[in-house]
């Protein structure tokens, strides 16, 4: 398996850059002003400096998808942010004392909020609080928390049997500090397999809010928005549903093929075992 | 009845089995020794047409007037469990966990056309021949109920259910117990058509089987009565492995043979032992070949 | 078996209640003074007060939940402050499309994943299997409001074969209710089983390299035979598990395809209930979904231990 390129690794880097350089971009640079409302180019073909010409309102399609990937990455960093501050701890708690009340309240609890999706928390939010890019941050967030948390209580149990944690448990260590210095450590892999994930099941919540109005308000350009005003014109100007849907899709596809490299990649062990179950030519002899 | 010519296993360019061949008579019990990559559990895996993907035979093997070499698999597949059966080493991992003791042993034979009351009647019957306690049970237990060496009669009891004419078992006791190897082993002894033993362990061949061939680096290196290779082996592999495995007095160092056994596909040319052999010369970077009848050996230099 | 079915019941009945109460609590109690919110700012505090005892959220907190939770029982979601009709059979009539959604949509993510599956796994070494992989790596990366979105331009737009939206009743007009259903279906099924697809897949390869598939082969099996006979139900155990999963996935993608579809599922009526400040309709919904899913990961518990004898 010497000198095998991981494509995954590859190409989810590629697209996860291509988003973040437009959304990086956007915020010098976009070709026009995506939130232009312009009746003189509504539902402009492409061409002449709208390289994906304008919706019915006449804003420029390929400066929304710009500014939209922004909202994309946005609410990604913070829903995966607030689910791995939640998560992380709770999980690495329950994994440290696996037979504490503690660990079952916390794993009780987790297969509570287990049953309630992102969207049904968006629209308790949104019913109460108005609905927005907060409540759909916070949403998708607390929905992505027993995700979290159960893959770092998993891997916290496999670390705590480890040599070098009973060594350190022997010395005398306490437990908080075991935690940071050897188990987050030994996780931390994990977890950004992890991130990578729910980072692109955080951007098709997003679209789906969006695409149902409890995502981000206008004017501030989202894709899924754009999908949703583009349905009515589906006969009409398809391409307007185009250019935002293959923006969701690449981008998803982007975040999956990056978590899946990535562990490839950081997890040595994961491979080596998968190069086993995969039997070599010579993987017969006993 | 089984005779193989000039079989050979290779996998992409590496090859793993190189020339073999031999002939086992009905009734006879043959022994197959070496250490692991010597090739001799992939000889049998060929025999039974079970070679894992990407891993070919060639040469001719046959069973009667059938081939069991370079024939596709449909052509072969009503031979195994009914002329040919096999046990495998690890008994664990061999049962289907979701399917009683019962229906995994009468399916052997509803597969080659038994009826199915027929199959389930004669499934007790074949649970007790293989001595395991309370046959009835065993019948309707699954397997994670099961011991390892229950198990591995339940393995042989499917074996033997069509009474197939050559019985062939790889490392068939080495997961087991020690306690339950001795059991298992008499019963094998016992039940045994006729019988091709894999193993690594002298020991165990000696108790078992009247003749053995013995395997190194994909080659058989030599063969003949167990009592005459045992007692005045020719080869110098086989004189290190059995010195190897001597009861030596205490406080004496146990022989080994120097080095260790190379990888699939880097033995080297010439005779594949020389370069851990201690008589080795530069004749030996030719091809020995098999000689002898009845004991036969491949070696420039051998023992007397 | 027993004892993990009763265990495992009240864990369903205790999840379920504690789950009712943060439903009540966060819908029921946060947003303010239903009375007030009906009645507006130039209300006198008689009126309010009179409305609040007709709606009954003069009561202490507990009381109104118990009520709430005590009704819920014999099917009885209260009556909306907003459009004052009985919230109940509203709720029974949508569930019952919503229902037909998920399942069809379910039929079509098997249909799709455990041959696609099973035939990757089996040619994992050749460029077939692997583009089966890869294809599905893209289905996951559609959205199933998206995948409608385009199954809607090519079937209803280019091909005007079928309806782009829309719902007829099965007692007016099976054929119509069939046209109508089939994008939706294969809307949630495809991208489910683009999804599923890859859990099939790894658990038929997990399962080819079983030494039981080997012994079955050596009983005179060919390979296809011993996948069929040994193997499919080995592998399902895992496959079980994801697909509980899924099926809460997908009820909840219903929600998103009912509004790409016109169709008046549960999704529907939560986010009209949403639109028309309908609280007490939208914490009914949500209970029933959130129910649902708890249900459902209930059935997948217990069917895992059915399927596998080593955990009875």
């Amino acid at each position: 398996m010497k000198g095998r390129v991981n494509v995954a690794l590859l190409v989810g880097a590629v697209l996860v850059a291509l988003v973040g350089l437009a959304a990086v971009v956007s915020f010098f640079w976009t070709p026009h002003d995506p939130t232009l409302v312009d009746a003189a180019r509504k539902l402009r073909e492409p061409g002449g400096g709208y390289l994906l010409g304008a919706d019915k309102f006449g804003r420029d399609t390929f400066s929304q998808l710009m500014v939209g990937a922004r909202t994309t990455l946005y609410v990604g960093i913070v829903a995966v942010g607030i689910a791995a501050v939640l998560g992380v701890p709770l999980g690495m708690v329950a994994g440290m004392t696996p037979r504490g009340w503690l660990s079952e309240l916390i794993m009780r609890v987790n297969d509570l909020v287990f049953a309630f999706p992102a969207l049904l928390l968006a629209v308790m939010l949104g019913a109460v609080y108005g609905a927005g890019t907060l409540t759909a941050m916070i949403a998708i967030g607390v929905a992505t928390v027993p995700a979290f948390a159960r893959v770092t209580r998993a891997a916290t149990l496999q670390v705590m049997v480890t040599d070098y944690i009973l060594a350190a448990r022997a010395a005398g260590r306490r437990r908080p500090a075991i935690a940071v210095r050897h188990v987050l450590p030994n996780i931390s892999s994990m977890l950004i397999v992890q991130a990578s994930v729910s980072f692109a099941i955080a951007i098709l919540a997003e679209a789906a809010l969006s695409f149902l109005g409890f995502g981000t308000r206008p004017p501030t350009p989202s894709w899924g928005r754009m999908l949703q005003e583009s349905q009515e014109l589906l006969f009409s100007t398809p391409r307007l549903a185009l250019w935002p849907g293959l923006a969701i899709a690449l981008a998803v596809l982007g975040f999956n093929l990056l978590g899946d490299g990535l562990r490839d990649y950081l997890d040595p062990r994961l491979r080596r075992i998968r190069e086993q179950a995969e039997p070599p030519a010579n993987g017969a002899t006993r | 009845m089984l005779s193989v010519d000039g079989l050979t296993v290779r996998a992409d360019s590496a090859e793993l089995v190189h020339q073999v061949s031999f002939a086992i008579a009905p009734g006879e019990r043959v022994g197959l020794i070496g250490e692991s990559g010597s090739g001799k559990s992939l000889t049998a895996l060929s025999l039974m047409g079970l070679l894992p993907e990407g891993v070919t035979a060639s040469g001719t093997a046959r069973l009667g007037e059938r081939d069991l070499v370079g024939v596709p698999e449909s052509r072969i597949k009503d031979l195994r469990g009914r002329e040919l059966s096999m046990v495998f080493q690890e008994p664990m991992t061999a049962l289907n966990p979701l399917m009683r003791i019962g229906a995994q042993v009468a399916e052997v034979m509803t597969l080659h056309g038994r009826s199915s009351p027929e199959a389930r009647a004669r499934a007790l019957d074949l649970l007790g021949r293989v001595r395991l306690p309370d046959p009835e049970q065993i019948f309707r237990a699954y397997p994670h109920q099961l011991s390892g060496g229950q198990r591995q009669r339940v393995m042989l009891a499917i074996a033997l259910a069509n009474e197939p004419r050559l019985l062939i078992c790889d490392e068939p006791t080495t997961a087991l117990d020690v306690t339950v190897q001795k059991q298992m082993l008499e019963l094998i002894a016992e039940v045994a058509p006729a019988l091709l033993f894999i193993t690594h362990d002298l020991a165990v061949v000696a108790s078992v089987c009247e003749r053995v061939l013995v395997m190194y680096g994909g080659r058989v290196v030599e063969s003949g009565p167990i009592r005459e290779v045992f007692t005045r082996p020719r080869h110098r592999y086989t004189e290190g492995l059995l010195a190897a495995s001597k009861l030596t007095p205490r406080g004496t160092r146990l022989p080994t043979i120097q080095g260790n056994v190379p990888p699939a596909g880097h033995f080297p040319d010439g005779c594949v032992f020389r370069n851990r052999c201690p008589q080795a010369t530069t004749a030996c970077e030719q091809v020995p070949a098999l000689t002898g009848d009845g004991h036969a050996h491949a070696c420039w230099h051998p023992a007397d | 078996m027993t004892l993990y079915l009763l265990k495992r019941l009240a864990v369903l009945v205790a999840s379920t209640a504690v789950a009712a109460v943060v439903v009540f609590a966060f819908m029921g109690l946060l947003p303010g003074d239903p009375a007030e919110i009906a009645l507006g700012v130039n209300a006198t505090p008689e009126a309010v007060a009179e409305l609040r005892r007709q709606f009954g959220t003069d009561r202490a907190p507990v009381v109104q939940f118990l009520d709430w939770f005590g009704g819920l029982l014999h099917g009885d979601f209260g009556t909306s402050y907003v459009t004052s009709s009985p919230i109940g059979p509203q709720i029974s009539d949508r569930l019952a499309v919503t229902t037909v959604l998920v399942v069809g949509g379910m039929i079509v993510a098997l249909l799709v994943a455990v041959p696609l599956g099973t035939f990757a796994a089996v040619h994992h070494r050749n460029p077939l299997g692997a583009l089966i992989s890869a294809a599905s790596q893209i289905g996951i990366a559609v959205p199933a409001f998206l995948a409608g979105i385009l199954l809607v331009f090519v079937f209803a737009v280019q091909a005007q074969a079928l309806p782009s939206g829309g719902y007829v009743p099965i007692a007016e007009n099976p054929a119509e209710w069939l046209r109508g259903l089939l994008l939706p279906w294969l809307s949630l099924g495809l991208v489910q089983g683009a999804v599923l697809t890859r859990y099939v897949r790894s658990a038929v390869l997990d399962v080819m390299r079983e030494d039981y598939l080997r012994t079955a082969r050596a009983k005179g099996r060919g390979s296809t035979g011993a996948l069929w006979r040994h193997g499919l139900r080995n592998a399902s155990i895992p496959v079980v598990t994801v697909l509980g999963l899924q099926l809460a996935t997908l009820l909840i993608g219903a929600v998103v395809v009912e509004r790409v579809f016109v169709i008046p599922g549960l999704g529907d009526l939560l986010l009209n209930g949403v639109a028309g400040r309908d609280l007490l309709l939208v914490q009914g919904v949500v209970m029933v979904l959130v129910a649902a899913v708890l249900l459902i990961n209930f059935v997948v518990d217990v069917a895992y231990h059915l399927l596998d004898p080593r955990l009875r």
